[in-house]
């Protein structure tokens, strides 16, 4: 999985994603578009696909183990993956690119990277994009840039999120404030992720630019690199902070917290967040010797236990059951396993 | 972004009245006396069994309160100029034309710029900073990807990274990639580089 590979500041910086949307001349947008429009657009994906070296696929023709593998690598929503709005999917050969087809748009290219490279995720979009504008009739103009189904990408048609592990600056008091705060500064914003089942997702936050228009793509990906920055240097020293003067809680709450996932049976979702969170809070700063634990393992348990298609799926799974499958991928990951 | 009262300029939760296009928080709404929303709505669920004839009253005085904008449409697609206001949503390219005013008064309130300053279509932008090679899916069970490997590109090395950092300006770089590079620099015996780079994070350090 993308999420696994090494990626820098991933102690911070969970992924950075790129998504740039572009529609084609000709067709409403897809939530106004007929069946036959629909048709015709998955048409066009499939023929630029073939061009384009990418593996076309219908959503409504995938196996369910096929759209959870999709689902949980972040590729595509559970709704989009399970609707029968005739919608599509073209897959790269590049781990953590795709492209979404006739969901909010025609065509949504999503670019995800482990850690902070930006550079890399938008550039492998960015190609994308172009091949795309070259093949078909982009809807495009040079007052509002790509037309895009919704007003807040209109422009250069990109949303860049980044998925933050923060557990530091939330234990800190005013610290998540100050943050936002900032981060507005650069135009852009801080959102609480909320876990599929409603949950607040403890510690985890994603960032996503505003401005689409009156910046350029260069002074997006500069603004990135500079709000990156300022929050791995701000979680660091709220941690560090931490980890000084509540040394003897800290150790405890991280042995306490390693200990429940390395053993339990059930646990749902918000209580494995939070011991993670502690795992995350004192892996740099205490004597974590006792624990044979990284940070590709704390970062593995936080995306599995974030993204799993099983807690998505409203029917057919009971609850018990889920905490119990919950438990035993924790488990194999807290041994070194794979738990695919 | 959160709403707020247009009178008193209070952030407004989940109750809050549509009054002539003009958004009012509750505590002003009952003020004005036109809270009848509210009202009503407790005297709906006060009851174990409410009166039907409440209903309409409640339904109809939101109707005339709003939805005036729910008659503009997009002759093309239908949107109408409610849905556009409400969600942001836009049905079809020739939206942008009918609603322009409106969607311009948003991009404005959102973006505080509504021009477009990005790259052309066809046009790939240009970028400074290097892409890291792209790792090629691992091909599962489920989900096969059909299509041939091309040819991976070279890594760049060492002294291209080098005659970037001596060309480039530094404040687009980070603090970890002028590091990295001023190990390299020290490494190649490239040492005007290297003395560059460290003072460059010297003063950003200090800066800070």
């Amino acid at each position: 999985m993308w999420y696994e590979k090494e990626g820098n500041n991933m102690d911070v910086v969970l992924s950075t994603k790129i998504v740039l949307n572009r529609n084609i001349k000709g067709f409403p947008f897809p939530p106004k578009m007929s069946d036959a429009d629909r048709e015709n657009v998955l048409g066009m994906a499939r023929q630029a696909a073939g061009t384009m070296g990418l593996n076309f696929v219908r959503t409504d023709e995938l196996e369910d183990n096929a759209k959870e593998d999709l689902y949980n690598q972040f590729y595509a929503g559970y709704a989009f993956l399970n609707s029968n709005a005739k919608t599509g999917y073209l897959m790269s050969k590049t781990e953590g690119l795709g492209v979404i087809i006739n969901n909010t748009d025609h065509i949504s290219i999503v670019s995800m990277v482990p850690g902070t490279d930006v550079v890399t995720a938008y550039k492998r979009a960015d190609d994308l994009a172009v091949q795309f504008e070259k093949s078909m009739d982009i809807a495009y103009t040079d007052k509002f840039g790509f037309l895009t189904s919704q007003i807040k990408s209109v422009g250069t048609g990109m949303q860049l999120m980044m998925t933050l592990a923060l557990p530091g600056i939330e234990k800190t008091e005013g610290a998540v404030q100050v943050l936002a705060k900032r981060v507005e500064k650069y135009d852009w914003q801080m959102i609480p992720m909320t876990h599929s089942d409603g949950i607040r997702e403890n510690g985890i936050y994603v960032l996503t630019n505003v401005a689409t228009l009156g910046i350029t793509e260069q002074e997006i990906i500069d603004k990135t690199r500079k709000v990156q920055e300022d929050i791995i240097k701000l979680e660091n020293s709220c941690r560090k902070n931490i980890c000084t003067k509540k040394k003897g809680v800290v150790e405890d709450q991280y042995y306490r917290a390693y200990a429940t996932l390395s053993y339990c049976r059930r646990i749902e979702t918000a209580e494995a967040l939070t011991l993670i969170n502690w795992l995350r809070l004192g892996q740099n700063y205490i004597d974590t010797s006792d624990a044979d634990l990284d940070w590709n393992k704390i970062n593995k348990l936080t995306q599995k236990v974030r993204r799993n298609y099983t807690d998505s799926a409203v029917k057919g799974v009971r609850p018990k059951d889920r905490a119990s499958a919950r438990a035993a991928f924790i488990r194999d990951i807290m041994k070194g396993g794979q738990a695919s | 972004m959160a709403m707020r009262c247009s009178r008193c300029g209070a952030q407004i939760g989940n109750s809050y009245v549509r009054f002539n296009g003009v958004l009012l928080c509750e505590d002003c709404a009952r003020e004005l006396k036109i809270d009848e929303v509210f009202r009503r709505q407790n005297s709906i669920f006060d009851q174990a069994f409410p009166m039907l004839d409440e209903f309409p009253g409640v339904f109809s005085a939101g109707s005339d309160l709003d939805f005036a904008n729910a008659k503009i449409r997009c002759p093309r697609c239908g949107t109408t100029l409610r849905d556009i206001e409400s969600g942001g949503q836009l049905g079809c390219i020739e939206c942008y034309n009918t609603f322009n005013e409106s969607i311009m008064k948003n991009i404005l309130k959102r973006q505080g710029s509504s021009e477009y300053m990005g790259r052309k279509p066809g046009e790939a932008a240009d970028v400074k900073g290097e892409a890291k090679q792209d790792t090629p899916v691992q091909e599962t069970a489920q989900v096969k990807p059909e299509v041939k490997e091309e040819p991976k590109a070279p890594e760049a090395n060492n002294d291209d990274i080098l005659t970037k950092m001596k060309d480039a300006d530094l404040s687009t770089f980070t603090d970890q990639e002028i590091e990295d590079a001023m190990k390299k620099a020290a490494a190649a015996e490239d040492y005007s580089l290297a003395v560059k780079l460290r003072d460059e994070l010297k003063s950003r350090k200090e800066g800070n």
